[in-house]
């Protein structure tokens, strides 16, 4: 078949408005598809992105107090209601926390090597606990060691103390220290007091998953203290294998055992990881359905716009159809005429449209610190452009083939 | 050349059958110059659109140099009518979006020439017509007879076998028609089938030979009382 890519070239020029009008619908569904085809693979990526906890075994109690009390009086009660949890038979152990990962937004800190630093080196996720901390999450200890029990201190309400211990995650220390030997180097994440690192897990989420903190993800940190809050704390239990039922369900009996100040909210007061990664991630999935509707929606106008400048044009040319047909066109030559010269202006589109798309990523990964999309995304976006312009052009160039070569006689 | 033998056209609706052609005969032979005229709604356009393979008949038989075209299908009259017949048509038919080169190419891209040669006939064909110099004007650029000698090149352009021509100066004012007709006597004088609808007797009177149509069928002039004074009109104003 002897394409006339040359004549429909010329006579594209002739309709530049059109022309010009789908190409650049093309080039603007291109890059906000590529874009959010990138945006929605990220957003679905992180469900499934690794807590560092033992997540099918893991559950948090959201321990709020009904009475403010002094510190000594909150720190003796969290303490006893630590020994009734690690004590009950379903149990392997449990720990304070200030957040958890995946708890959703949380507690993060600057960072610097000295003191005087103005610039901060990075942004850092901050837990605090016990020595229980690291098992009861079933994280990895990669270098090290744990906090010892005599390293553990206690942070009433209102106060603001550095422990000289911290345990990093592997990111964070990476991040300090590039090249390793983190171990035994100290930082400042909170006033004037150094933090020396005595061990390194890996991996360990941050509290929040929201995307803006993309460039700090896994980096995180844990001060051995007890933050005795007078509102309240969370208590994070790690079940035996394959009793976790039974640990959520005599967990808070036990607490209410110690002490009936409490209140453990019935709906959503005790909450296993299943739980808690369905919460979290709730606003990506949402997200992910959003720009998939907004990716359907766009590509449907488009198409639509394809559908109805070809049918335009069919209509408009029936006679020239006609004379094509007269003159040896046969219902295939008019069918490739017309796939023909969509792809010529999708192929204009979509080159248009990958400029656009990746400057657009340009400007979120500046202005957002988001990753850089794969071009793969481009290529899947180019794909998926050209296949809808060719599939919204058929009908009407079908249509187009069908007209009668006796057309070419008929008096406009 | 083209042999039409009984041949019938009818249109039908659900209430009506409208006989265009009703046992309609001709025999143009090869190298003849045979104009067809005839009243409006006579059947001449009909007739054209069925010898140029446009539209299909409803009865008879109709061989076009030595072939049955009743049983064609659509690309086999694809082929035909791009490799053995040149159309020129009253509203000259060039497609304005195309300039001059572009437009006499069309049937030639159809027929799958590769590049040189289509330029060569290109180029060819509209020296024939003394358009050469203005093979990059576009249409709308044009005089109504440049434009239809334009058509005319892209009919010759393909060397067809059998060239039908639909009131071809219908559209033209007397000087122009003048030029358009002595450019087809030119074809004709070269060996060319030429099959012209007209209802200008003036310009049927310069064809070897008038057919007459009316209400579908091929009338013999001398025994059609109806036709007799215009075909001596016709022949006094050439005399």
């Amino acid at each position: 078949m002897n394409l006339p890519i040359r004549p429909i070239l010329v006579a594209l020029r002739r309709h530049k408005a059109g022309t010009v009008l789908i190409a650049l619908q093309i080039a603007l569904t291109l890059a906000i598809v590529c874009n959010a085809l990138f945006i929605i693979h990220a957003r679905l990526a992180n469900l499934s992105e690794a807590s560092g906890v033992d997540e099918p075994n893991v559950f948090v109690i959201k321990n709020q107090w009904a009475a403010e009390r002094p510190t000594a009086q909150v720190d003796a009660q969290v303490q006893a209601d630590l020994l009734a949890l690690r004590q009950l038979p379903a149990v392997r152990d449990a720990a304070p926390a200030s957040g958890y990962p995946l708890q959703g937004g949380g507690w993060d800190n600057l960072v610097t090597l000295t003191p005087d630093q103005t610039h901060p080196i990075t942004d850092s996720a901050v837990y605090t606990s016990d020595e229980h901390f690291i098992d009861t999450l079933g994280a990895r200890l990669v270098a090290g060691r744990n906090f010892r029990p005599d390293e553990v201190m206690v942070m009433g309400t209102q106060q603001s103390i550095t422990p000289p211990t911290v345990i990093v995650t592997r990111a964070l220390a990476d991040k300090l220290f590039p090249g390793g030997h983190a171990l035994g180097k100290s930082f400042y994440a909170m006033g004037t007091t150094p933090s020396t690192i005595v061990g390194i897990v890996d991996p360990l989420h941050r509290q929040g998953v929201s995307q803006w903190n993309k460039a700090y993800a896994g980096q995180a940190l844990i001060w051995p203290l007890r933050a005795d809050d007078a509102r309240g704390i969370f208590y994070i239990v790690r079940a035996k294998p394959g009793q976790l039922a039974a640990a959520m369900r005599e967990a808070p009996k036990a607490l209410y055992a110690q002490s009936r100040m409490r209140i453990i909210d019935p709906k959503d007061g005790v909450q296993d990881y299943a739980a808690i990664r369905h919460k979290v991630y709730d606003s990506d999935r949402g997200m992910a359905i959003l720009m998939g509707i907004i990716c359907a929606v766009l590509l449907a106008i488009t198409a639509a716009g394809i559908v109805g400048l070809t049918s335009f044009w069919v209509g408009q040319r029936r006679k020239q159809i006609g004379v094509r047909r007269a003159l040896g066109a046969r219902q295939r030559d008019i069918l490739a005429y017309f796939l023909t010269e969509n792809f010529l202006i999708s192929a204009a589109g979509v080159l248009l449209g990958v400029v656009l798309a990746v400057a657009f990523n340009l400007w979120t990964v500046t202005r957002f610190e988001l990753d850089r999309m794969s071009l793969a995304y481009v290529g899947v976006g180019v794909l998926v452009l050209l296949l809808l312009g060719q599939g919204a052009t058929f009908a009407p160039a079908l249509r187009a083939s069908r007209v009668s070569p006796v057309e070419a006689t008929r008096s406009v | 050349m083209l042999k039409m033998t009984h041949l019938s056209k009818v249109y039908r609706t659900e209430v009506v059958e409208t006989y265009a052609l009703r046992d309609f005969n001709i025999d143009v032979k090869e190298g003849e110059f045979v104009a067809v005229t005839g009243p409006s709604g006579s059947g001449k356009t009909t007739f054209l659109t069925i010898a140029g393979l446009l539209e299909t008949f409803t009865g008879g038989e109709y061989h076009l140099d030595g072939i049955e075209v009743s049983n064609l299908n659509d690309n086999a009259r694809s082929k035909i009518r791009n490799e053995k017949i040149g159309f020129i048509f009253q509203a000259f038919n060039l497609i304005p979006d195309l300039n001059v080169f572009d437009n006499v190419e069309v049937p030639l891209r159809y027929r799958g020439m590769k590049a040189p040669e289509r330029k060569q006939r290109i180029m060819d064909a509209l020296e024939r017509v003394g358009l050469a110099s203005r093979y990059k004007h576009y249409p709308a650029e044009l005089s109504g007879g440049q434009q239809q000698r334009v058509a005319i090149a892209r009919a010759l352009a393909g060397s067809p076998r059998l060239l039908l021509a639909d009131e071809p100066t219908g559209n033209l004012d007397t000087q122009m028609a003048r030029g358009v007709l002595e450019l087809l006597e030119e074809i004709h004088r070269d060996g060319a089938t030429i099959v012209m609808v007209t209802h200008d007797p003036e310009l049927a009177a310069r064809a070897q030979r008038n057919v007459h149509i009316i209400d579908g069928q091929v009338v013999d002039l001398s025994v059609d009382p109806r036709f007799h004074a215009a075909h001596h009109a016709a022949s006094e104003a050439h005399g």
